[in-house]
C-alpha cells in the first residue's frame, strides 16, 4: 500500500535517527524531537524549523513540495508512522463534522446508510486521487455549512455524556472505598465487643457468690442482654468478613420453611370405591327357605361358613347393575369397539396363531 | 353414580362383552365376511389333486364342479348372518341339554352356554365345528366355576373316546372369549330379590315361591339362547324373568328401591327403614347425605325409575322369543329336519377345511411352533415325511398349505400375541 505516492513524497519514520533536512543525527543532537506539519507530512528536527520558518512563512524544504509552510502550524507526530497519522487527522477532522447518533435516526438501515457515507467520503479523502480528494472535500464543507447547528448540538449532547459516565464512574469507586472502611470498622468493633464481654463473664465469675451455679456459654453465644446490638453487628460482620464461626446457630440462605405435608389418611386399599349400598339395605330379616336348611348343616357350619356373606352378594347382584344401561353406554364407544372383537376374532380364524402347547 | 353400579362397570362381562345390538350386530357381520374371504381363499387355492383320492374333499372341491380334476373349484354357498345366528341358537339350546343330560349345575350349564355364544360372535360358525366347541364349553365352563371333571370321564358322558377331541379346542374357546372366564348370572341375585321380597312381609309366601321356581326355569333357558347376556345386565335380566313370572312382584320391588322424591324444602331424605343395619358406615353416609339431594335423585329417583322400567321390559319382550317352553321346538325332530338340516349340509360344503378338525389342527400348530422354536435347517423334505399322513386330509403338501395359508393374511395382521392382540 502506497497511497502517500499520490500526494507527493513519501513519508518517512520520524523515529529515525537523523534529519532528513540538515542530516543531524541524534548523537550530536540528543534531545533532537522531529516535528510535522499537517499541510504536507513532511517531517524535520526542532532545529530546522526554527531556523526555516521563524522569520515567516516558507516553503516547505523537501524536494518537489512546494508548499508554503508556517511556523505554529507545526506540531509534534502522536504516530510513528506519518500515514497513520494522516489518516487520523482526517478523520479526526470528519468526525467533528459527521457527529449524529444511532438514537438521530429512524432506522437501522438509515444509520449505516450514513455511516456508509461517511466512510466513503473519510476514504476519499485519505487515499483518493486528486479529483476524488477535492470533490469530497467540497462535499464535507457542503455539509457543515449545511447542519451547523446540528453539529453544535450533538457535540454538546456528546460533551455531556462524557461528563455524566466520569462522575458515575468516580461515584461508584467512592462507595467501594467506603464500604471497605465500614467493613473494617466493624471488624475491630466485634473483636473490641468480644474482649470487653469476655472480660465482663471473668468478672461475674469472680464475683458470684459460693455454690451458684454458672452457666457457661457457648461459644459463639452472647448474652441476651447485649444480644440485638450483637448479633446485628455479627451478621454485618459475617457477610463482610468470611469468618469460620462453628458455633454460629443461624444459617444464612435458608428458604421459607415449607408447610408440613398434610397428613394422609390411612391407606385405602380401595381407593375410594364405596362399598356402601344405596339401593338396598342388609338387614337382619333378610333370609330364604333354601339357605335355611343350611344353617343346622354341620358341613357348612363348622367351617365357619358366613351366611351373612351370602345375603350380602345375594342382594348387591340383585342390584347392581340395575341402573346400568348398556345401549346407551356401548354406544359411545366405551371399551373395545365393535370392528375390533370382529377382527381380532375372524383374524385368529384366518391366521395361523401359535397355540400355546399345553 | 351408584356404588353397585359402578361395581358393576369393573366387571370384564360390562367392559368386553357388553354390547349395543347394533355393535353385536356388526360384530357379526364382520366376523361372517371374514371367514368367507378366508375360507374362500382356502377353498380355492386348495390343489386340485385331492379330488380322486379323498372323499372328504370331495364334497368340497366337487360341490358345484362337474369337472373334479378340473381347474379351481367354484366357490360354494356361504352361511349368511341370520342362518348362523340361528345355527348359534340351536347348538346353545342342544349345549344345555347335553348340561341337563350331564346334570350340571345351573350355573355351569350357564356359563358354559355364555361362552359358546360369546365364542361366535367372534368367530365365525363356517370356520369352527359348532358340534365339538359345545362339549369343549361344557367342559371349560365346568372348570370355569369350580366343578373339576376328569377328563376322562367328561368324555365318556359324552360318548367321546378321545379326551383330545374335547382338549384340542380348549385353548381356542379361551382365545375366543378373550379370557373372560367370569360370568355374572342372575341366580343369585333372583335369591337375593326373593329375599327382599320376604323382607317386606305382606305378600303371600306361596305366591313368592312359585314365582321363584318359574322366573329361575326362565333363566335357566331364555338368556342363554338369545342375547340378553350382551345387552342387558344380570339384574335387568333377572327382573325381566321375573316379570313373566309374576309382574306385581317386580313393580312392587321397583317401587321400594326408587322411592326417593326430591324434598321441596332442604329437609333431609325419607327413607322408609330405620337404621336397624348394623354398618356405622351407612349412618355416617346418611349424615353426609342429607345435602346429596341431588345425588340421591340420580341413584334411586323417579327419572332413573321410569328408565329401569322401560329397560326391563325391553329386556322382558326380548326372553319372550325364547321362552321355555320352546325348548321342545328345539329339539323337535320335525322342526330340525325343515330348519336346520339344510343349514347343516350348506355347513358341511362351505366350511374351513383347514380349521375343521380341532384335532388336527392342534396337532399342526404344535408342529408348527416345534419347527419355529428349532433352528431354521430344518429342509422341508423332513417336515413333510413327517406329516406324511395328514397330507392326504389337507390335500396335497401340508407344509407349503400351511404356509401359503399363513401368507394370505386377509385383513388383519398376524397376531404373535397368544391373547390375541391389543384391546
Amino acid at each position: 500500500m502506497a497511497p502517500g505516492t499520490a500526494s507527493g513524497a513519501a513519508l518517512p519514520l520520524t523515529t529515525d535517527d537523523m534529519c532528513p533536512v540538515c542530516k543531524t543525527i541524534r548523537y550530536l543532537n540528543k534531545d533532537m524531537e522531529f516535528l510535522i506539519n499537517p499541510e504536507c507530512y513532511h517531517s524535520m528536527c526542532s532545529n530546522c524549523v526554527n531556523r526555516l520558518f521563524n522569520d515567516g512563512p516558507n516553503q516547505c524544504p523537501y524536494a518537489g513540495c512546494n508548499r508554503t509552510l508556517r511556523r505554529k502550524g507545526f506540531r509534534s507526530a502522536f504516530f510513528g508512522d506519518l500515514i497513520v497519522e494522516r489518516e487520523v487527522d482526517i478523520r479526526r477532522r470528519v468526525a467533528a463534522v459527521f457527529n449524529q447518533a444511532e438514537d438521530d435516526f429512524e432506522t437501522l438501515r438509515d444509520y449505516n446508510n450514513y455511516l456508509q457515507m461517511v466512510e466513503d467520503l473519510t476514504f476519499d479523502l485519505v487515499s483518493g486521487t486528486e479529483g476524488k480528494r477535492h470533490a469530497a472535500e467540497a462535499q464535507l464543507q457542503q455539509w457543515e455549512a449545511e447542519h451547523k447547528a446540528d453539529i453544535e448540538r450533538n457535540r454538546k449532547a456528546g460533551r455531556e455524556a462524557d461528563e455524566q459516565a466520569r462522575r458515575r464512574l468516580t461515584a461508584e469507586r467512592e462507595a467501594a472505598r467506603q464500604r471497605r472502611i465500614e467493613a473494617i470498622k466493624e471488624a475491630e468493633d466485634e473483636k473490641l465487643e468480644r474482649a470487653r464481654s469476655r472480660e465482663a463473664e471473668l468478672d461475674t465469675l469472680a464475683q458470684a457468690p459460693e455454690g451458684q451455679r454458672v452457666q457457661l456459654k457457648r461459644r459463639g453465644q452472647t448474652s441476651r442482654a447485649g444480644g440485638a446490638a450483637v448479633s446485628a453487628v455479627e451478621t454485618a460482620v459475617n457477610t463482610a468478613v468470611a469468618t469460620a464461626d462453628v458455633g454460629r446457630l443461624s444459617i444464612r440462605g435458608l428458604k421459607e420453611k415449607r408447610k408440613a405435608p398434610m397428613p394422609e389418611g390411612p391407606y385405602d386399599p380401595f381407593g375410594g370405591s364405596d362399598f356402601v349400598p344405596s339401593r338396598y339395605k342388609i338387614s337382619e330379616g333378610l333370609a330364604h327357605p333354601q339357605i335355611e336348611k343350611y344353617r343346622f348343616d354341620q358341613q357348612h357350619i363348622t367351617g365357619g361358613y358366613s351366611f351373612d356373606g351370602y345375603t350380602a352378594r345375594a342382594m348387591f347382584e340383585a342390584f347392581a347393575g340395575l341402573g346400568v344401561f348398556i345401549e346407551d353406554e356401548k354406544e359411545v364407544g366405551i371399551g373395545m369397539s365393535t370392528g375390533q372383537v370382529a377382527t381380532i376374532g375372524a383374524g385368529i380364524a384366518t391366521v395361523g396363531d401359535r397355540m400355546e402347547l399345553d | 353414580m351408584a356404588a353397585e353400579d359402578s361395581r358393576y362397570r369393573e366387571s370384564s362381562q360390562f367392559r368386553q362383552w357388553s354390547f349395543s345390538p347394533a355393535q353385536l350386530a356388526s360384530m357379526r357381520d364382520k366376523a361372517n365376511t371374514l371367514a368367507r374371504t378366508s375360507i374362500a381363499d382356502r377353498l380355492s387355492t386348495s390343489p386340485p389333486n385331492n379330488a380322486g383320492t379323498n372323499p372328504m374333499s370331495a364334497p368340497t372341491s366337487s360341490a358345484n364342479t362337474p369337472d373334479p380334476d378340473g381347474g379351481t373349484p367354484s366357490l360354494p354357498e356361504f352361511l349368511t348372518p341370520a342362518e348362523e345366528a340361528l345355527l348359534v341358537t340351536f347348538y346353545t339350546s342342544e349345549l344345555l341339554r347335553a348340561g341337563d343330560h350331564a346334570e350340571m349345575g345351573d350355573e355351569i350349564k350357564a356359563t358354559a352356554a355364555t361362552f359358546f355364544r360369546r365364542f361366535y360372535v367372534t368367530n365365525s360358525i363356517m370356520t369352527y365345528p359348532p358340534q365339538q366347541m359345545l362339549i369343549v364349553a361344557l367342559f371349560f365352563g365346568c372348570k370355569a366355576e369350580g366343578a373339576f371333571p376328569r377328563i376322562t370321564d367328561f368324555a365318556h358322558t359324552f360318548g367321546k373316546e378321545d379326551p383330545q377331541d374335547i382338549l384340542a379346542g380348549e385353548f381356542l374357546l379361551c382365545q375366543g372369549i378373550r379370557f373372560c372366564f367370569d360370568v355374572k348370572h342372575p341366580f343369585r341375585a333372583l335369591r337375593g330379590a326373593m329375599m327382599e321380597l320376604r323382607k317386606l312381609g305382606d305378600i303371600d309366601a306361596s305366591r313368592i315361591d312359585s314365582a321363584e321356581r318359574r322366573a329361575r326355569d326362565i333363566l335357566r333357558f331364555s338368556p342363554l339362547v338369545t342375547d340378553a347376556y350382551f345387552h342387558y345386565t344380570p339384574s335387568q335380566t333377572m327382573y325381566a324373568a321375573l316379570s313373566h313370572a309374576d309382574r306385581g312382584l317386580v313393580e312392587r320391588l321397583i317401587q321400594e328401591t326408587f322411592h326417593y322424591v326430591a324434598p321441596p324444602t332442604n329437609s333431609g331424605p325419607d327413607t322408609p327403614t330405620a337404621s336397624s343395619d348394623t354398618s356405622t358406615l351407612a349412618a355416617s353416609r346418611r349424615d353426609t347425605n342429607k345435602g346429596d339431594d341431588g345425588n340421591k335423585a340420580a341413584i334411586i329417583g323417579a327419572y332413573i325409575r321410569d328408565k329401569v322400567l322401560g329397560t326391563i321390559e325391553a329386556c322382558r319382550d326380548m326372553l319372550a322369543k325364547e321362552m321355555p317352553e320352546r325348548r321342545e321346538h328345539w329339539s323337535n325332530k320335525t322342526v330340525i329336519k325343515a330348519q336346520i338340516a339344510p343349514l347343516r349340509k350348506k355347513l358341511n360344503k362351505c366350511h374351513d377345511p383347514d380349521r375343521w378338525d380341532l384335532v388336527k389342527l392342534q396337532k399342526v400348530r404344535r408342529e408348527q411352533a416345534l419347527k419355529k422354536s428349532d433352528s431354521e435347517d430344518g429342509e422341508p423334505g423332513d417336515r413333510v415325511a413327517s406329516s406324511e399322513g395328514d397330507a392326504s386330509l389337507f390335500g396335497g403338501d401340508l407344509a407349503t398349505a400351511q404356509r401359503d395359508a399363513k401368507r394370505r393374511k386377509v385383513g388383519a395382521k398376524g397376531l404373535d400375541d397368544p391373547f390375541g392382540g391389543a384391546l
